[in-house]
């Protein structure tokens, strides 16, 4: 039986088209009640993975199952299920909060007796109650997120799918949808899945993450255990005046110093805060490198990325819209 | 519950509506156009022979399903859109069925459509079109329409799943809308076609329906209206079930 898993996913791999491999061979398990993020830059197939969760898509291969049923064969009861919030805007704009939230009730099947109670707490919860008469075009972004969730939520699902849930979201957005997320969660012990490429967003409010690049799960754990994986110590972040090939020759060689970032600002991590930030600063100013910043900081999720694939979150970026310009590009040429 | 399900869909579009009705007006131009300006001079010139009835009365059943059948057949444009955002993925993952879901969104173009009739009497009645509208007869045209927009619609619904892009929908609307207009009894009887065209008016559903809307309004055949609103009726659920086969393809 299900044993506590709520999402327990087999080897899948998902192939657009034939040739596009966004998801290649990924396996893990949430538990019952978890706050489980999957992190990855651009491309690396979180949006993928949710959308066969979610029943839009079919695996090319592996199995997948929610709530014990499976994605595939018992399509229509995992739909029962789930609450779920696309990347993309997902309401009417033409339509007032209100009429949204009544749509969706009505394709629920909320019964008419229930619907106005169901509606009304559910923006208020959101605190949406004010606006619930303005058409959502009027809307701010973190206000129709806001309201996105409130037709998930309205509905109490066992499982909450939230796709990049604050992206585009100033920080004061960011951190109230997730207030709102994280009650709800409190209040009905939901499971809660969700995409992410803020290494800070996943850091903070999941309880396990699932680092994923390029199709695969490179890294799994809770945030306390991935930060493990860089090692003891502080990460150092220096900002330096000029030429920061000055600065990384100066601490070449250094006894328990590995440079993780050789742009400016560099990034060092130390094996021994005490010791080594006083040696880093030192070495510095003997060769005569101006200094102009230093951050002290505990290792990150970021610096896990860096240590596993090499290259920060942003680079892997860049280089992922390269391969898909190049994508692009060969399937235009037929290719 | 199915029902009530997938008239949601319908209840989303009117609501729309309320919000911003101005479309409802435009709409009102073309025909004008057709009925005022094309049907009152062909009328005078008596160049197109339409038996018993004048042709200004003649055409503006045809003119009403040209109208009603482009507001139908436009309506994929919206499941575009829904589909650039993340609407329809939304839609597609809620405990409703496919056919529910094809269903209701057919009945919303349909209802959308409807509102096309009303207008087009207004226009015509005035001009001297000799209709009927009696309520046993205006409720038979109101259910050719909307059993006939219902079917366009989810042949929408079809080229907005296999299309995917505004431009390559409207490209194909384009290609489409005007021939079936053409090549159907719309403005002129079929008899005075060629024999080819003849041929495809007559797997044209728009025949269909256009015939079934003249028996309703201005000739009172009972019997010829019912069996065109059969061929009208079973034409519109294949559709919705082919659209609902297919559906889930949009996402991909
Ligand atoms: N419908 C599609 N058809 C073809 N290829 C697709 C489709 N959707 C995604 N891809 C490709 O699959 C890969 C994974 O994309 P996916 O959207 O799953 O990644 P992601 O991790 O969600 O990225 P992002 O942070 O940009 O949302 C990418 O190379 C993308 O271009
Ligand atoms: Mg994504």
């Amino acid at each position: 039986m299900r044993d506590g898993v709520c999402v327990r996913v087999r080897s899948l791999v998902k192939v657009y088209a034939g040739t596009v491999r966004a998801v290649d061979g990924v396996s893990t398990e949430v538990l019952d009640g978890e706050i489980r993020a999957f992190l990855g830059p651009n491309g690396a197939g979180k949006t993928t993975l949710m959308r066969v969760l979610t029943t839009q898509l079919k695996p090319t291969a592996g199995d997948a199952w929610v709530m014990g049923y499976h994605v595939v064969l018992e399509a229509a009861k995992v739909r029962g299920v789930i609450g779920y919030v696309p990347q993309e805007f997902s309401v009417w704009n033409d339509l007032t909060g209100y009429e949204n939230l009544l749509i969706y009730a009505k394709l629920y099947g909320v019964p008419s007796d229930e619907r106005r109670r169901v509606i009304e707490e559910a923006l208020e919860f959101m605190g949406l109650s004010e606006a619930a008469n303005r058409l959502v075009r009027t809307y701010s972004g973190g206000m129709i997120r806001r309201l996105e969730l409130a037709a998930a939520l309205m509905v109490r699902p066992k499982v909450l799918f939230l796709d990049e849930p604050t992206i585009g979201l100033d920080p004061r957005a960011r951190s109230l949808v997730w207030s709102r997320v994280l009650e709800y969660r409190e209040e009905y012990g939901t499971t809660v899945v969700f995409n992410t490429h803020y290494m800070d967003e996943a850091e903070r409010y999941a309880e396990r993450v699932t680092v994923m690049n390029r199709g695969r799960v490179i890294a799994e754990g809770s945030p306390g255990e991935l930060m493990k994986l860089v090692g003891e110590g502080v990460v150092l972040q220096i900002r330096v005046n000029g030429d920061a090939h000055a600065a990384l020759n100066a601490l070449s060689g250094l006894e328990g110093v590995v440079v993780v970032s050789s742009e400016n600002p560099l990034k060092v991590k130390l094996a021994d805060a005490q010791q080594g930030i006083a040696r880093v600063l030192g070495a510095l100013l003997a060769r005569g490198v101006g200094v102009e910043e230093v951050v002290v900081r505990n290792p990150s999720l970021e610096d896990v990325f860096l240590k596993l694939t090499g290259m920060t979150i942003e680079e892997a970026e860049a280089l992922g819209y390269r391969e898909a310009a190049w994508v692009r590009r060969a399937i235009r040429r037929g290719g | 519950m199915a029902w009530a399900r997938a008239l949601t869909f319908v209840e989303l579009e009117l609501r729309r509506l309320r919000h911003d009705p101005t479309e409802v007006f435009m709409r009102a131009v073309q025909p004008i156009l057709w009925i005022g300006v094309f049907g009152t001079v062909m009328s005078r010139v008596r160049a197109i022979p339409t038996g018993s009835v004048d042709y200004l009365t003649f055409i503006t059943p045809g003119v009403l399903m040209q109208s009603t059948s482009f507001i139908a057949m436009a309506y994929g444009i919206m499941l575009v859109w829904e589909r650039e955002s993340g609407i329809l993925k939304r839609v597609l993952t809620l405990p409703v069925s496919k056919f529910t879901i094809t269903l209701g969104r057919s009945l919303a173009g349909a209802a959308r459509a409807l509102t096309q009739l009303f207008i087009i009497l207004l226009i015509a009645l005035p001009l001297g079109a000799k209709l009927d509208v009696s309520p046993p007869h205006l409720l038979l045209a109101v259910l050719v329409v909307f059993t006939g927009s219902m079917g366009l619609t989810a042949l929408s619904i079809l080229m907005a799943v296999f299309m995917k892009t505004r431009e390559r929908f409207m490209g194909i609307l384009q290609a489409i809308t005007m021939p079936l207009f053409f090549a159907s009894n719309a403005i002129y009887p079929i008899e005075l076609m060629p024999a080819p065209l003849q041929a495809f008016s007559r797997v044209n559903p728009l025949t269909y329906i256009i015939q079934a809307l003249r028996d309703a309004l201005i000739y009172g055949d009972y019997a010829d209206c019912l069996a065109n609103l059969a061929v009208t009726a079973a034409f519109s659920f294949a559709l919705a079930a082919a659209a609902s086969a297919v559906l889930e393809k949009i996402i991909e």
